[in-house]
């Protein structure tokens, strides 16, 4: 709990390039988690409590789920294009010196991917919810 | 110039939380962070703590954040940090501070000392009793880790070390790095052991803020790298 607080305190307020990208992946993997464990405790209500399951399908269809699938989804493209970028990293310590520029290229390859997966289903929610 | 200091105090007799204290100083471009609040220490407020000893970048003494990132105060010069005529200190992060720059260095030393930062070697001395000697390349391997000089800047800049002050840190990967690729030493598999532990050298997660705050340009995180690649395949070269 000591290192939350000194994280949530003070922590985001170092000016590291490091720790904002640190930051980012733990709660973008936090936002995938938060889903899975949804996702598995929901299906596994359709064989433990049908009528639960059912009402949970419903939730899901609600605007405010909506919002959340786009969440999820600015969270999956930036927590797979930066974890690939660390991976590479720690694989080969040698490319140390091109850190901040595969930094820079994750966070491009996020917004080139993310940026229109995120409008392609934000249009097809809207379109759902105005019909 | 005119320089505005504001730095963080605390002192745990009597303030309950952190507060700012607020100096304006007439200084030189070319004065040192140290020489700013020497000038602070020595002329406006006593009550200052901070520690330093060899006041140039040896002794690894004063360690502080200086406008948001670690550095070390006698080797940052004002003209460099001053924005807006103000320049902002605070100690280290990730330390239980003492008082105002002073935080508690006791479990960072602990760490170093988990990972024995000594010459392991028990064959018998060369035939002429002198030293072990070793090829310019064998130095040449661990030269970048003995310029650490412990002043905490990377262990306290990481953010893996804010969230859970166990992990041994950056420093001491970087000291344990020193002795395992001494082509004298033969404790390595030790201390490869020692690191691999839950909060050993996994608890990395490459976010680079240790190599950008170290005051001696160590390539830090590469060095925890290449410490990652000998237990990934148990090679050390």
């Amino acid at each position: 709990m000591e290192g939350l607080m000194t994280i949530v305190k003070e922590g985001w307020r170092y000016k590291g390039s490091g720790n904002v990208m640190w930051m980012a992946h733990r709660i973008s993997g936090l936002g995938i988690m938060f889903f899975l464990i949804l996702h598995v405790f929901g299906m596994s209500m359709s064989f433990f409590n049908p009528a639960l399951h059912e009402i949970m399908l419903e939730t899901y269809k609600t605007p405010l789920f909506a919002v959340g699938e786009l969440g999820l989804a600015a969270c999956l493209v930036f927590h797979s294009i930066n974890g690939t970028r660390i991976a590479l990293l720690e694989l080969r310590p040698e490319w140390w010196l091109q850190q901040k520029k595969a930094t820079q290229y994750s966070l491009v390859a996020t917004v080139v991917i993310g940026v229109p997966m995120i409008l392609i289903m934000a249009m097809a929610s809207i379109n759902h919810f105005v019909k | 110039m005119k320089l505005h200091l504001k730095i963080k105090r605390f002192n745990p007799e009597h303030d309950k939380k952190p507060w700012w204290g607020e100096y304006d100083l007439d200084v030189e471009p070319g004065d040192r962070i140290l020489d700013a609040l020497h000038e602070v220490k020595w002329t406006l407020d006593g009550t200052l703590a901070l520690r330093r000893s060899c006041a140039h970048g040896v002794c690894g003494s004063d360690a502080m954040r200086i406008n948001g990132r670690n550095r070390l105060a006698c080797k940052c010069l004002i003209k460099d940090e001053i924005k807006n005529g103000q320049i902002v200190i605070e100690p280290i992060l990730g330390m239980r501070v003492l008082k105002d720059m002073i935080v508690d260095m006791d479990p960072f030393f602990a760490h170093y000392r988990s990972i024995m930062p000594f010459l392991v070697n028990d064959t018998p001395l060369p035939a002429n009793g002198r030293e072990r000697l070793q090829s310019p390349e064998d130095r040449q391997r661990f030269d970048d880790s003995t310029k650490c000089i412990l002043c905490a800047c990377c262990t306290t800049s990481c953010p893996s070390f804010w969230a859970r002050g166990e992990y041994i840190g950056p420093a001491a990967i970087v000291q344990a790095h020193r002795f395992i690729f001494d082509s004298r030493d033969q404790a390595a598999q030790e201390r490869l052991e020692i690191l691999s532990d839950v909060d050993g050298v996994w608890r990395c997660r490459t976010a680079f803020n240790c190599t950008e705050s170290c005051p001696r340009d160590i390539k830090v995180t590469k060095t925890i790298g290449e410490v990652k690649e000998a237990l990934r395949t148990g090679v050390i070269a």
